[in-house]
């Protein structure tokens, strides 16, 4: 278990991390989630030791670490840029740590480490080659199996794969979630990339500005997050400021002051006129052509507007609809485009469940 | 480019490269072979080229043992007054090697800082003024190649278990290997042409402290030109191989090597 408590760092003027908490549970792979230049790499840094923090206090199984040199931590590092060592083969990079720390007499050599590492990355006689000659994806799987031979107490990874192309990224993406599972080794995951915060967390912290902003299952932090700014960050268009209006059992109506018209969700708040954001999610929402011009209500939601453009997003089709004053997305698949024969300027009805409110407090 | 222009460009380069080739061979000319054999068989000149050998290791041996850990300082650490000590270690370079001289007679002389070591006019005293005009080279060459290892690497070894002692000397000095090569012959090269300061400080003792360089000033000035021009063939020897061996670690950048053997592949 990994934790951090109030690690604050400075790089001159530039305050990188402000009064950082985070914790990783045993065997957790906790992804730490985040734009470039908010604080993840150089949390990374500040737990393995290579950077000093300016205060707070690091916790490694309870034992604080602060003052622990990073050689003596056991923590291991993947770097973005592999780091492998260029004037010695792959048998000779993975060997390192194990001479370094002199966990194993050399005499006999550390044959069955270094293979038994080699092999749990799929590099099995690969020993003589030399690193550099290697492809990108082979020098970062060395660079796991050095790591994983010194047996560390956990494993920290900067953006790992973020220099590897797609196929190969995806395919070491799953390689390195399975044999986390495996080993059931405490790591720490760097990304920017929400698909991978998605597919390999355990839990994931969202950074921003030298701050956790929220930490939770992948499950929350995509689907309900409670702070506006996770659900900007992790894409969400639909997001409308408003004040809860009236209230049954059920369900809640939300007026929204940014666009004239009003939400049905199942979120109940606890009294009338507080002030909440609500999300919506494009995909939920269900296009059909429509003149009306009124504003239905009931526990689906059905508003009324007019497409004011439609762009290409991913293999869907993003559509962008005036909602009384308000801009919503809407993605709909090609061929929902097609049918429909939607073109800007078109009167549209979106509907979507109460349930497809999320509302943020 | 037009023809004109273009043989015009030659011919100026051309006068330059002349004129070099030109005054290097009066020296070869101006000797004959058994004249040449006969000199380098001469006591004082043996005793010359012999301590020019001895002084000029001993600064390279010293500059290593001072001059790697300064490197390594300058270019991994951060700390205040980092610029000046980053400056300090070019003046030696810049500075004529006369001034340096001076500087060291004063700090050793009679009423000097050091003045109880007893240095001035003795071999001692040629290592110390040959050491300080010449090491800046090994730093210079060392820092630049420690400042190419990129830091991820250092780092890396750090969190598999390598003390900072530890990763010097088995991920810094090997990747950093060809430019403290270079360095190193250049120290030795500048050791071993040092004048200036030699003879400011150290004088001009036959069998004592005259260098090679310091023979060819004295030869030449008392009238025996074979003895110079002896001394000065063998320097040049020195120098031209000293300019292929840098050549070709020049052509070998640090912190892109191979493993042992790889390079073959």
């Amino acid at each position: 278990m990994i934790q951090l408590d109030g690690i604050c760092k400075s790089f001159g003027e530039n305050e990188v991390l402000r009064s950082l908490d985070l914790s990783a549970k045993k065997g957790e792979m906790l992804v730490l989630l985040g734009s470039s230049g908010c604080g993840k790499t150089t949390t990374l840094s500040v737990i393995a030791g290579l950077t000093k923090e300016d205060k707070g206090d690091i916790y490694l199984e309870g034992s604080r670490i602060n003052d622990t040199p990073p050689h003596k931590r056991g923590i291991g590092f993947v770097f973005q840029n592999y780091a492998l060592f260029p004037h010695l083969n792959v048998y000779e990079n993975v060997e390192f740590g194990l001479k370094a720390g002199n966990k194993r007499s050399t005499r006999g050599g550390n044959k069955t480490e270094v293979k038994r590492a080699l092999e749990l990355v799929g590099l099995d006689g690969f020993e003589k080659r030399n690193p550099m000659k290697l492809s990108g994806g082979e020098q970062q799987r060395v660079a796991l199996a050095r790591a994983l031979a010194t047996e560390p107490e956990c494993i920290l990874m900067d953006e790992p794969l973020s220099n590897l192309d797609a196929v190969v990224r995806e395919r070491l993406r799953h390689e390195i979630a399975q044999l986390q599972r495996d080993i059931g080794l405490t790591s720490i995951y760097v990304t920017h990339d929400q698909v991978e915060a998605m597919a390999l967390g355990d839990r994931i912290a969202v950074l921003n500005n030298g701050r956790i902003e929220e930490a939770g299952t992948p499950e929350k932090i995509f689907y309900k997050p409670e702070k506006e700014f996770v659900a900007r960050f992790i894409g969400r268009k639909n997001i409308f400021a408003g004040r809860s209006a009236t209230l049954d059992e059920d369900n809640g109506v939300l007026q929204i002051s940014t666009g004239n018209f009003d939400l049905t969700t199942v979120f109940v708040p606890s009294s009338v006129g507080t002030r909440v954001k609500a999300c919506v999610r494009p995909e939920e929402i269900i296009l059909a052509k429509s003149d009306r011009n009124t504003i239905a209500k009931s526990a689906r939601n059905e508003i009324a507007g007019r497409i004011v453009n439609i762009s290409q997003n991913g293999p869907l089709m993003r559509v962008l609809v005036d909602v009384g004053g308000a801009e919503m997305s809407a993605d709909i698949t090609r061929l929902a485009a097609r049918d429909l024969g939607l073109k800007g300027g078109d009167r549209v009805l979106l509907t979507f469940k109460a349930t497809s409110v999320h509302v943020i407090l | 480019m037009s023809l004109s222009f273009r043989i015009s460009l030659s011919l100026i380069a051309g006068i330059f490269f002349g004129f070099i080739v030109v005054v290097l061979s009066c020296l070869l000319t101006a000797t004959s072979f058994a004249e040449f054999t006969g000199e380098i068989r001469s006591p004082e000149i043996i005793s010359a080229i012999l301590l020019s050998l001895e002084t000029s290791i001993a600064v390279v041996l010293l500059a290593l043992l001072f001059g790697i850990p300064a490197a390594y300082i300058l270019a991994t650490k951060r700390f205040k007054g980092k610029n000046i000590l980053d400056t300090l270690v070019d003046i030696p370079i810049v500075l004529p090697p006369l001034v340096c001289g001076l500087a060291i007679l004063i700090a050793f002389g009679g009423e000097g800082i050091f003045s109880r070591f007893d240095v001035l006019f003795t071999v001692k005293g040629i290592i110390i003024a040959q050491l300080f005009v010449a090491s800046p080279f090994l730093i210079r060459s060392a820092k630049t190649a420690f400042e190419s290892i990129d830091r991820d690497v250092m780092d890396a070894a750090r969190t598999l278990g390598a003390s900072e002692f530890y990763t010097l000397t088995k991920v810094s000095l090997p990747l950093a290997r060809n430019g403290i090569a270079s360095g190193v012959v250049m120290t030795w090269a500048r050791a071993l042409g040092e004048f200036g300061a030699t003879a400011m400080v150290a004088g001009c003792i036959p069998y004592r402290t005259e260098t090679m360089t310091v023979g060819i000033y004295m030869h030449a000035m008392s009238g025996d030109i074979s003895a110079s021009v002896a001394l000065s063939l063998i320097l040049m020897s020195f120098a031209f191989t000293t300019l292929i061996v840098f050549k070709y670690l020049g052509t070998i950048r640090d912190g892109n090597l191979g493993p042992r053997g790889a390079a073959a592949q």
